[in-house]
């Protein structure tokens, strides 16, 4: 993406981007640039200011403070010239429930001046045997592929994808991803959203996580949370009438009392070597003792629960 | 993929089109939702054909000597532009807001007021054919005659009516927040201006002030000068220039909300948010 990204300005640019909703702040210094034809996830929980971000480079929010600029536009006025090269995909986007899908597409079609054939873009997201539908009759999956649809019509230099495959059974999620993918050998840019770390790690060249309102990590997925020095996990199920306290090498991470116990560690060696030497001590059997890498998933709870835990923030 | 190709890739779509686009896709939509059709067309002719039959007396409400049925047919006629231009253009505007539809569009280059000039577009269409039809039923079953020499002003105060009923209600919507008390806003503001704006029966007996208070409103005006327009006496533009002014400043009111205040977004109607930077 480096060697794309000279002489090309970014796609997008954010710098100290601030929402408020009344005194509630739910957006804080968010700063990042997406570069023209990169794929960009924004991950983080329920809360984080994602959507916020997103509609706000969308133009569909007045921001409260910072500078943003979306393919040279500020999005806030960026008029009709914006919106012919943005394709949009919302969180939750609102369907004419007595349309057909392709009275819809077409529809949408109807506003370029050089839209995509009708009839491709309702097969390329699978839709082809649904053409005449009513869209009050879709299914939660098969409205999502309309909204993609409606999103791509245009031929957009820049896709937005706010949660793009949420509410798609497996094989779905799979044919979106390979869609996305289509559309990045395209030279789309595209932002998108998810709750899902595989699909990040499938799709983004680069990860930004948000959590209350911050941008708190910010990487390659390979790369996300220094995973690659990140050291290893040990797990193992805590044997009754021992508490954590007991355990040596400690101190021990236990998520529910009496469940099971985790360690951290850079030294998983010497780690395991106490703990197999305090076991055999009490002439115990590990339940469960499992030791691995730490998956992307943890080490983004990870990142959040240290958001959360440390996050008391100045307003 | 350079920029400036792309630059070159997305030219405008021209707006006419979009328009009648607009037109096109609001009139779909009406023709699949059994409400609008019941507004605009059964429920006037259901009261042209009741209230016809119910009061064959009804002579004695109608001014001077006409036949009821020569009063009935504009005034159903108005109340047929009231429920196309107001009350449908609230329910939907409302619905497509609050179903998210609205927001969606806000995302694409169709400009903002393309949307309302295709709905307005669309209401203009229901209405003319919904009320050739009862003009004609009338015609044919009620021995109603068409006033030639008036029908000009028949159109034109219909025109004014329905210009200012469009944006009058574009502007209510603003303010309704739910899909489920569009249609209670609607009807609960419209009716009881139909009733004293001689839309039903003629208010000439009546109390003088109720007369009067119905003039501020822009449905008298509109509904009392196309019934003239179907007098054979009215040689004149029927509307007093009081009633136009009333007219014209509702319209204008229409116009200034939805150009402050119109939303795309969901949710309740609240002041603008004024953000201030810490
Ligand atoms: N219109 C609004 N008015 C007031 N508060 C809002 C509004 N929209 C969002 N918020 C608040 O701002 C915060 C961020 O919301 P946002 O929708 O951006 O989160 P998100 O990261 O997209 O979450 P999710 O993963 O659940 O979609 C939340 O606390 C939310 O309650
Ligand atoms: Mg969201």
């Amino acid at each position: 993406m480096e060697g794309m990204a000279v002489g090309r300005p970014p796609a997008i640019e954010v710098d100290g981007l601030c929402m408020d909703y009344g005194p509630f702040r739910a957006v804080d210094g968010v700063s990042f640039q997406v570069a023209a034809g990169e794929i960009y996830g924004l991950l983080g929980p329920n809360g984080a200011g994602k959507t916020t971000t997103v509609e706000i480079l969308e133009g569909h929010r007045r921001r409260t403070a910072g500078r943003v600029r979306v393919l040279g536009f500020d999005p806030c006025h960026g008029g009709r010239r914006f919106r012919e090269r943005v394709g949009i995909v919302l969180q939750s986007g609102g369907n004419d429930a007595e349309l057909s899908v392709r009275e819809m597409v077409s529809l949408y079609a109807s506003f370029y001046a050089n839209p995509l054939s009708v009839t491709d873009v309702i097969t390329q997201v699978g839709l082809a045997g649904k053409q005449r539908a009513r869209t009050r009759t879709l299914s939660g999956g098969q409205l999502r592929r309309l909204d993609l649809a409606l999103a791509l019509v245009g031929k957009p230099d820049l896709i937005f994808l706010d949660e793009p495959t949420t509410g798609f059974d497996p094989n779905a999620r799979r044919d979106a991803w390979q869609m996305i993918s289509e559309l990045r050998r395209s030279g789309t840019t595209i932002l998108l959203t998810s709750h899902y770390l595989d699909e990040v790690q499938q799709l983004a060249d680069r990860v930004g996580v948000m959590s209350h309102g911050h941008l708190v990590e910010e990487s390659t997925p390979a790369a996300l949370g220094g995973r690659d020095l990140a050291g290893t996990v040990i797990t193992f199920d805590l044997p009754p009438s021992f508490t954590a306290g007991d355990l040596p090498a400690g101190p021990w991470d236990q998520a529910m009392p009496g469940g099971q116990v985790s360690m951290h560690t850079d030294e998983p060696t010497e780690v395991l070597l106490a703990l197999t030497q305090w076991a055999a001590g009490h002439e115990l059997e590990l339940p469960g003792l499992t030791v691995v890498r730490p998956t992307l998933e943890e080490v983004y709870l990870r990142i959040i629960g240290r958001e959360t835990v440390g996050g008391a923030r100045v307003g | 993929m350079v920029p400036v190709s792309a630059e070159l890739a997305h030219r405008s779509r021209p707006v006419p089109r979009l328009v009648l686009g607009q037109a096109r896709y609001q009139l779909l939509l009406l023709t699949r939702s059994p409400l609008g059709f019941l507004l605009t067309l059964v429920l006037p002719l259901l009261l042209l054909v009741s209230l016809n039959v119910i009061t064959p007396g009804g002579a004695s409400t109608a001014p001077a000597g006409l036949p009821y049925a020569q009063f009935l047919t504009p005034a159903v006629s108005a109340f047929c532009l009231l429920n196309a231009a107001y009350v449908t253009t609230i329910t939907s505007v409302v619905h497509a807001r609050e179903e998210g539809v609205l927001k969606r569009l806000r995302g694409t280059p169709l400009p903002a007021w393309t949307y309302l000039a295709g709905r307005f577009t669309a209401a203009l269409v229901t209405s003319a054919i919904s009320i050739a039809i009862i003009v004609g039923v009338a015609v044919v079953f009620f021995k109603v005659h068409l006033v030639w020499h008036a029908f000009g002003y028949f159109v034109l105060a219909g025109l004014l009516g329905i210009v200012s009923f469009f944006l009058v209600a574009a502007a209510v919507s603003v303010l309704v927040s739910k899909t489920e008390t569009a249609l209670p806003v609607a009807f609960g503001t419209m009716l009881p201006l139909a009733f004293i704006s001689d839309v039903f029966f003629s208010s000439r007996k009546g109390p003088h002030w109720l007369h009067d208070l119905a003039s501020v409103f822009p449905v008298a005006p509109v509904a009392r000068a196309m019934e003239a327009a179907f007098n054979p006496a009215t040689t004149a533009w029927p509307m007093p220039v009081t009633g136009l002014i009333s007219v014209l400043c509702w319209t204008a009111a229409g116009a200034a909300v939805i150009v402050l205040a119109f939303r795309w977004d969901p949710g309740p109607f609240r002041f603008r948010p004024r953000h201030h930077p810490h």
